[in-house]
Parts: structure tokens; C-alpha cells; sequence
């Protein structure tokens, strides 16, 4: 395995800042879990800490879709980058900004009276779940962002040559830029600070995000299996079409009770309950086609991107859809169960298909031929088995919230503080679990190809 | 299907979805104000507050968060003002079991922010958060309610305190409350609680001595 074209390197940059802050997401994570326990465990306070587990993960996986993207446009081209030297620019402005926007935080955190107004605007911390990025910080986001959407674009121009996965891919990066503006506009109504809040949200993950997990699932079965693209593609097109058909007014499940008219109960209900069609669709296209595959190579990126299209499915679709009609949504709304959907949602949909492009796409940059997988899979069944526990400990906590709190009308601190306490005991163990996996897995990705493949000694000759 | 149709199913189907979205984001931005309360000066202050100590870090507001800590959507209906505004401002020194830490939250800030919660409790959610079912259920089972229960029941005291698990934890649990205090102190501290617990930050009792005294006479029971 080998690269075709040397911009194709510039990947791995991305990737490696992705590693690093999924490392950070999962340490400060478990410091989450554990202050369940104890409040006051560590110098931040848990909205703090929460801010910097949600924002990292926002953050790596953006990355690593950006790097994924760098990798797959010079391959889908057939060309080197427009500019390579842009790219390294947009690379370290993001890595800056994002340092920047983290020491924010942390430094709001320890003197909250520091996030002070300027223009309107506060300047560490905005106070809004996943987007809590201050404006400054905004703007240089959509800057990278529109510098690496102009690199890609060109490159495309440049050569004239249109696949159907690089024009989905950079249709869904498109759209994702463009859901990004929604949340740049003061609201002073906080239910329509909500309610454009979840276009960013909601059309991200269940939107724009999907499309290009749509696109990355047929390259990669593409590269992995030698699977024809005309097929894959095809596929591809009726998947990501449902994703949307479903998934635009789908948005109406978040729209049921923050003060939005009655009607999208129906249409919420309605369309997200259809959510989970179009995943299932990509785990029957993973099927269909490694159902052929013979001489794979690459196991470990195989076993990955089956793994996320299937965890897609359970996490975002089966878990979506278990509390998305508005009769139960009425009760679980707000609850630990939510928490367990955001979960495996994340960790099913994107976490999985940004190690898959890594695995698929790092032994060709580091010109390996063949690699050790052992510890792809050790670390594969460490976080999968971990995170399988944690949301079912956390759907658990969720239905005895909904009954004990929403149902019976005990107190929100009486039921997490004694009848949830297991639960959150139960949550960090599993959680050192998982940390445990990306130990492996971030060992794995620093060594992968720089070490040489275990020597396999002879079997000894009878004597 | 081929390759080309597929893609324009795609492209043209979204942008379809997409215009039915945008038809029901404009007719839904038309009804909003109607749906909930003007946005005085004050209210909007008080968002901000709400925004510069990243409360939805641990808390929920219209059931959307973070989860940690109580959802604020009707806090404003089933809490006193006094109790709310000393517990914003230092928490712990309401009540030493709090999780919430001192923010260092300021005096007018906080009289901002309980505007805010007043606003947020007014605006029409389509019934969430539902009424517990049990909870509610519990009041009218059948069982006559002694003169005292009904007092306890109309001053909305279960919002706070804590009898046999129903109700809320920020005041004391009550469960056996008639072992601890005497008439005379149950009696006076409902007049002015700051008079018998520092740092008291329960509202004083603004009822007829009659219910003051059948209120007493249901605490003693408590034991």
C-alpha cells in the first residue's frame, strides 16, 4: 500500500491532532463520570469539563473528516492538491485556534468573572452546548474552513474530473460549513436561541455529518474490498438522499417542547421515527459487499468500517428512534436516556468512521505493505465492549429517572444522588474501560508501520 | 435506477425537503412571540448570565443540556424568589449538600437571571414538563386529607421539602420532623424562619394564623 500523490501526507497531520484530542475527550470524560460521584473531584467544574468532552470530540472528528477529505480528493482526482502549502497553513491556523479557544475555556472556568462581554458577545465561553466557541473564535473557524473547502474545490476544477463520492463528500462539507452560520446569530429569545441552535446541531449529526459518512463508507469499501464503484455509489446516492428525506424535517423531534408550535410533534414524530431507514440501508451495503471479498489486506480497516456501519445503525438509529415519538418523548425528554443515545450515537456513527479512514487510509501514507492488526483489535473490543456497558448503565439510570422523577414526581437530586448511584459507579469503571482501548489504539496509531512485523518463528522440525 | 438518476433523486428530493423546512421555519417564527412573553431589557441581561457561567454545562433548560444538575425550565414556578437569589449567590451556604458550586454570581446578576427563569416559565412548551403522574395521582386517591395536609398541599411546601421521599430536597426532609421540634418552634419559625436557622433562606409563611397552626399540628404528626 502506497500513496499515489504526495499531498495526500498532509492527511496525517489531522489525523494526528484528532488522536491527540480523542485522548484528551476520553480523559476528561471519565473526570466527568467520577464527579457524578464527587462534585468537586477536580480544579473544573463539571460544566467545564463537560464543555471540554463534547468540544474535543466536535473538534477531532472534524479534523479527522478534514484529513479523510485531503486524503480522498487527490485519489478521486487524480491530481496533487491545488495548493499543498495552504493546506499546511490551514492545518496550524486550526491547531491555534482551537489551543486558543481550550485555554479559554479552562481559564473561564477557574475565574468565571474573566468571561466578561465585548460587543455584545462574550469572549471565552458562550454558554451554548457544543457551540460554546466565543465569536472570535467562530470566525476563524469558518475561515479554516472555507480555506479548505477552496483547496478541495480547485483541486476538483483543476482537473475537471467528478466522482460521485468526492461530489457528495464536499456537498456534505459544504452543507456542514454553511449549518455552521445559524449558531453566529444572538438570539434574545431563548427559544429561538434554541431553535436555531439545532440547526447547527441537529443538521449537523443527523444531516451533513451522515452525507459525508456516506461517502467515506463507499470509498472505503472501495480501497478495502475492490468493491466496483459504479454499485457503491449508486448506493451511496439513495442512502445519503434518505438520509436528507428524513433527516431535514426530522429536526421537528427537538422542536416538540422548547416553545415551538404543536404541529411538530407530528412532524417530528413523524419523519425522525424514519431516521434509522437509511442506516440500515448502509449496513445491508457493507454486507452486500464484503460479502465478496476474498483477499483483504487490510483487515483491520475492513473490520472498522463494518463495525461503524453497524454501531451507526444501533447508536444513532435504534437509540434515536427508541424515545424520538412525542408520547415518549414526553417522558424521557431531558433524561440520562438521552445521554446513552448521544453516546453510542457519536462513538457508532463518527468515532468509528474517523478510525476506519484511519485505518484505511494511515499503512498507504506510511507506505506499509502489510501491518500487525492485533492491537487495532484489542483496542476495537476494549472501547466497543466498554461503551456497550456505558450506555446501557446510563439507559438504565435513564429509565429509573423517567420513572422515579417524570412518573412517581421524586426529586431530580434524590434520584441521581441514591437510586442512580450504582449506575454512575458502574459508568466510570466502564469508562477506564474504554480509556484503556484508546490507550491502545493511540499507541497503535503512532507505531503502525514504524515498527517491524513480529517475527513468526518456524514451527520446530520433528526430531 | 441508474447512477444519474439516483443523484438527481438526491439532489432535487433534499432541496424539496429542504423548501417544506424553511416554508415551516417561516410560519413557526411568526408564532413564536405570540407563544411566549415580551423580552424586557431585564430578561435578556439575565440570558446572558445564564450564558456566561455555562449553566447549561450542568443543567437542562426545556429538557436540552447537560443532565447533571435539575432541569430550570419551571424552577421559577416551584421555588421561592429569596430562596432562589441566596442559593444562586453562594449555594452551600443554603445548603452544605448542594453539588452547585460558588460561581461568584453577583446580586443584580442573579435578580437578572430569576428574570430570566420567570420568562422561561411562561413560555407555552406544549405541556412539558408533564405533571408526575403518581405525584399528582397521590392527592386525590380517595383518602380524606387532614386540615393541616391540605395547607401543606396549597402553599406548594412538597417544592421544596421532603416527606417519605415525595418532594423536593433543596429545604430539609420532613419525614420526621415532629421528633425534632416542638410546637413552639414549628409555630414561629413558619412566622420568620431567618429568626430560629441562620442563613435561613425560606420564605416566611404568609398565611391566617389558622393555617399557620393546622400546619404545625400535620408536622407534629410527622414522626
Amino acid at each position: 500500500m502506497s500513496i499515489k500523490y504526495q499531498s495526500q501526507k498532509i492527511a496525517q497531520d489531522f489525523f494526528t491532532f484528532a488522536v491527540v484530542l480523542f485522548l484528551v475527550q476520553v480523559v476528561v470524560g471519565l473526570v466527568a463520570s467520577l464527579q457524578f460521584l464527587w462534585p468537586d473531584f477536580f480544579f473544573l467544574k463539571f460544566n467545564i469539563v463537560k464543555t471540554l468532552h463534547i468540544n474535543a470530540l466536535i473538534v477531532w472528528l472534524l479534523c479527522g473528516l478534514m484529513g479523510a477529505t485531503y486524503y480522498v480528493i487527490p485519489e478521486e482526482s487524480e491530481s496533487e492538491l491545488w495548493s499543498i502549502p495552504l493546506a499546511k497553513l490551514q492545518f496550524w491556523a486550526t491547531v491555534v485556534t482551537i489551543t486558543a479557544v481550550v485555554l479559554g475555556y479552562i481559564w473561564a472556568g477557574i475565574n468565571p468573572q474573566a468571561n466578561g462581554t465585548v460587543l455584545g458577545t462574550l469572549t471565552l465561553n458562550e454558554g451554548r452546548k457544543y457551540i460554546e466557541a466565543p465569536r472570535w473564535a467562530d470566525i476563524l473557524i469558518v475561515i479554516s474552513v472555507l480555506v479548505f473547502l477552496f483547496n478541495c474545490f480547485m483541486t476538483v476544477l483543476k482537473t475537471k474530473k467528478w466522482t460521485g463520492i468526492q461530489g457528495v463528500l464536499l456537498g456534505g462539507l459544504t452543507f456542514l460549513a454553511l449549518m455552521y452560520l445559524p449558531g453566529m446569530v444572538y438570539m434574545k429569545s431563548m427559544v429561538k436561541d434554541q431553535f436555531w441552535w439545532w440547526w447547527v446541531v441537529h443538521l449537523w449529526v443527523e444531516g451533513a455529518w451522515e452525507i459525508i459518512a456516506g461517502a467515506l463508507l463507499a470509498f472505503m469499501l472501495m480501497k478495502v474490498i475492490g468493491a466496483p464503484r459504479h454499485a457503491l455509489e449508486k448506493w451511496m446516492y439513495l442512502e445519503v438522499g434518505l438520509v436528507m428525506f428524513t433527516g431535514i424535517l426530522g429536526t421537528g423531534h427537538h422542536y416538540y417542547w422548547i416553545g415551538t408550535p404543536q404541529y411538530w410533534l407530528w412532524i417530528g414524530g413523524i419523519f425522525s421515527s424514519l431516521e434509522p431507514i437509511p442506516l440500515l440501508v448502509m449496513v445491508w451495503d457493507a454486507f452486500r459487499t464484503t460479502r465478496e471479498a476474498r483477499n483483504v489486506t487490510n483487515r483491520a480497516g475492513l473490520y472498522y468500517t463494518v463495525a461503524h456501519a453497524i454501531f451507526n445503525f444501533v447508536g444513532a438509529g435504534l437509540w434515536g428512534v427508541i424515545h424520538t415519538l412525542p408520547e415518549v418523548n414526553k417522558w424521557t425528554h431531558g433524561t440520562q436516556i438521552t445521554t446513552a443515545h448521544g453516546h453510542l450515537a457519536f462513538y457508532g456513527a463518527y468515532v468509528l468512521l474517523v478510525m476506519s479512514m484511519i485505518y484505511v487510509t494511515l499503512p498507504a501514507i506510511r507506505g506499509v505493505k502489510e501491518f500487525n492488526p492485533s492491537r487495532a483489535f484489542q483496542s476495537f473490543w476494549w472501547m466497543t465492549i466498554s461503551m456497550v456497558f456505558i450506555v446501557l448503565v446510563t439507559t438504565g439510570a435513564g429509565m429509573v429517572q423517567t420513572y422515579m422523577e417524570r412518573l412517581m414526581g421524586l426529586d431530580y437530586v434524590t434520584v441521581k444522588a441514591t437510586y442512580n448511584l450504582w449506575f454512575w459507579i458502574l459508568r466510570a469503571i466502564f469508562g477506564v474501560g474504554f480509556l484503556i482501548g484508546v490507550g491502545i489504539f493511540v499507541v497503535d496509531y503512532f507505531r503502525l508501520g514504524r515498527e517491524p512485523m513480529p517475527y513468526v518463528s518456524p514451527a520446530p522440525e520433528k526430531a | 435506477m441508474s447512477n444519474r438518476a439516483a443523484r438527481n433523486l438526491f439532489i432535487f428530493g433534499s432541496l424539496f425537503f429542504f423548501v417544506i423546512f424553511l416554508a415551516f421555519t417561516y410560519d413557526t417564527m411568526g408564532k413564536l412571540d405570540q407563544r411566549a412573553p415580551e423580552v424586557t431589557n431585564e430578561v435578556n441581561a439575565g440570558k446572558m448570565v445564564w450564558h456566561k457561567y455555562d449553566c447549561i454545562g450542568c443543567h437542562t433548560i426545556f429538557g436540552t443540556g447537560s443532565y447533571f444538575a435539575p432541569d430550570m425550565t419551571k424552577v421559577s414556578d416551584r421555588k421561592p424568589k429569596g430562596y432562589l437569589k441566596q442559593f444562586i449567590m453562594d449555594p452551600r451556604s443554603v445548603n452544605p449538600a448542594a453539588a452547585m458550586p460558588k460561581l461568584g454570581i453577583t446580586s443584580a446578576e442573579a435578580d437578572n437571571l430569576l428574570a430570566f427563569f420567570d420568562w422561561i416559565a411562561k413560555v407555552d412548551t406544549n405541556g412539558w414538563p408533564p405533571k408526575p403522574i403518581l405525584a399528582v395521582a397521590a392527592g386525590v386517591g380517595g383518602r380524606e386529607l387532614t386540615a393541616g395536609q391540605r395547607v401543606y398541599q396549597s402553599l406548594g411546601c412538597s417544592n421544596c421539602h421532603a416527606i417519605n421521599g415525595i418532594g423536593g430536597t433543596s429545604g430539609p426532609d420532613l419525614t420526621r420532623v415532629g421528633s425534632r421540634r416542638d410546637r413552639a418552634w414549628l409555630f414561629g419559625h413558619f412566622k420568620d424562619p431567618g429568626e430560629y436557622v441562620r442563613n435561613s433562606a425560606m420564605p416566611k409563611v404568609e398565611a391566617p394564623d389558622a393555617d399557620i397552626r393546622q400546619l404545625t399540628d400535620y408536622m407534629i404528626t410527622l414522626k
